[in-house]
């Protein structure tokens, strides 16, 4: 597929599920958290993107609960999804290397 | 009414603008996510919520649900909605001009009264924007028919195709008359892009990659998961005669 970088959400989102399944609620806290409170998901944006995920066949339903008469589906990663996931944190990092690496040569963060 | 209560009616207004497959599957979810996610005592979505909600309903309504492995259905798709958005400059285009032609007419005169032109350019100018609007909706339509897998839009799409290359050589009646399939109002070199535009679509279409996502009329995306549940039970039948060939005969 296009390499181009991923949105932040989706981003996010994939990181949640990446160590097991997570409801809607549970994504939006644990990015809250993840992200040390900087990344709020809003529902609408959350169930976009997980229509789009999965439309993509990067997360599939993992199972479904019903929790005070409210259905609660729980969300996980596909192979491919972790594998996109996997390159793209790859491609993350190895672009903060370099810029942490030049901020250094600069010696504007050295610390 | 409760606080409580009264937010969850009003999120549910809100979900309204959701397309209405999409709520059946995820409205109580959705609620359930928005009433744990705000805080207590609230009475009303916050304005940034409310946009939010919007925007994703509208968003889920417009955009084709292709996904990512049919790559050539979605990139006709996206062409679809460029086609959409040449015809719209040339509606808008087509309205500037009718300003002209008002202008025309009242200097002309053409021995009529007053009352008489404008009520000959009232009409002109409806029955050409109406004209114009037609090949927007065609465009939107063919989109989001061939994005949900139908294949008689991918037919038509093909047919209007073919309507609209006869219209592009004139074949449809006098020097300059066209069907609105056509642009009316740009130069030979934007309408034969408009026109490529056409070709990459149907081309598109009609490649061998396309065909999977396309299936025959009235099957449905519950069929198909039927499909794909009934061929996984089968599987698993199979799999369990197997393992009982295996088993020791008394057991």
């Amino acid at each position: 597929m296009a390499t181009r970088a991923m949105q932040e959400a989706t981003f996010m989102i994939l990181t949640a599920l990446a160590d097991g399944a997570q409801h809607g609620y549970g994504i939006i806290t644990d990015v809250r958290d993840i992200s040390g409170g900087r990344v709020r998901l809003r529902a609408g944006t959350l169930y976009m993107a997980l229509d789009r995920l999965r439309a993509d066949e990067l997360i599939t339903v993992d199972r479904e609960e019903v929790v005070d008469g409210r259905l609660r589906r729980y969300y996980r990663l596909t192979p491919a999804g972790t594998k996109l996931l996997a390159d793209e944190a790859a491609w993350l990092q190895a672009h903060a290397a370099v810029a942490l690496r030049r901020l250094d040569l600069a010696g504007g963060m050295a610390t | 009414m409760t606080d409580q209560e009264h937010l969850e009616r009003a999120y549910r207004r809100l979900l309204a603008w959701y397309p209405r497959e999409f709520r059946r599957e995820n409205e109580q979810e959705i609620l359930a996510v928005l009433m744990a996610d705000a805080p207590d005592g609230q009475r009303r979505p916050g304005l940034a919520e409310s946009a939010d909600l919007i925007r994703s309903g509208l968003w889920l309504r417009l955009r084709p649900s292709v996904p990512r492995s049919a790559r050539t259905v979605r990139a006709a798709v996206k062409l679809m909605y460029a086609g959409a958005a040449v015809s719209t400059v040339n509606l808008i285009m087509l309205m500037a001009l009718i300003g002209d032609a008002k202008a025309y007419h009242a200097m002309l005169g053409y021995h009529l009264t007053a009352a008489q032109v404008s009520q000959l350019t009232t009409l002109f100018i409806t029955v050409a924007i109406v004209w114009a609007l037609v090949p927007i909706a065609l465009w939107l339509w063919m989109a989001r028919a061939c994005g949900r897998g139908r294949n008689w839009a991918r037919i038509v799409s093909t047919v209007l195709f073919g309507v609209a290359t006869l219209d592009l050589t004139g074949a449809f009646g006098p020097p300059g008359f066209r069907l609105s399939l056509a642009l009316t109002v740009f130069g030979p070199t934007i309408s034969v892009l408009y026109w490529l535009v056409g070709l990459a679509v149907v081309w598109l279409l009609w490649r061998p990659s396309s065909k999977a996502f396309f299936r025959p009329p009235g099957y449905t995306q519950a069929q198909h998961q039927a499909q794909m549940a009934e061929s996984d039970h089968q599987a698993q039948m199979a799999e369990l005669a197997r393992i009982r060939t295996r088993l020791p005969r008394h057991v």
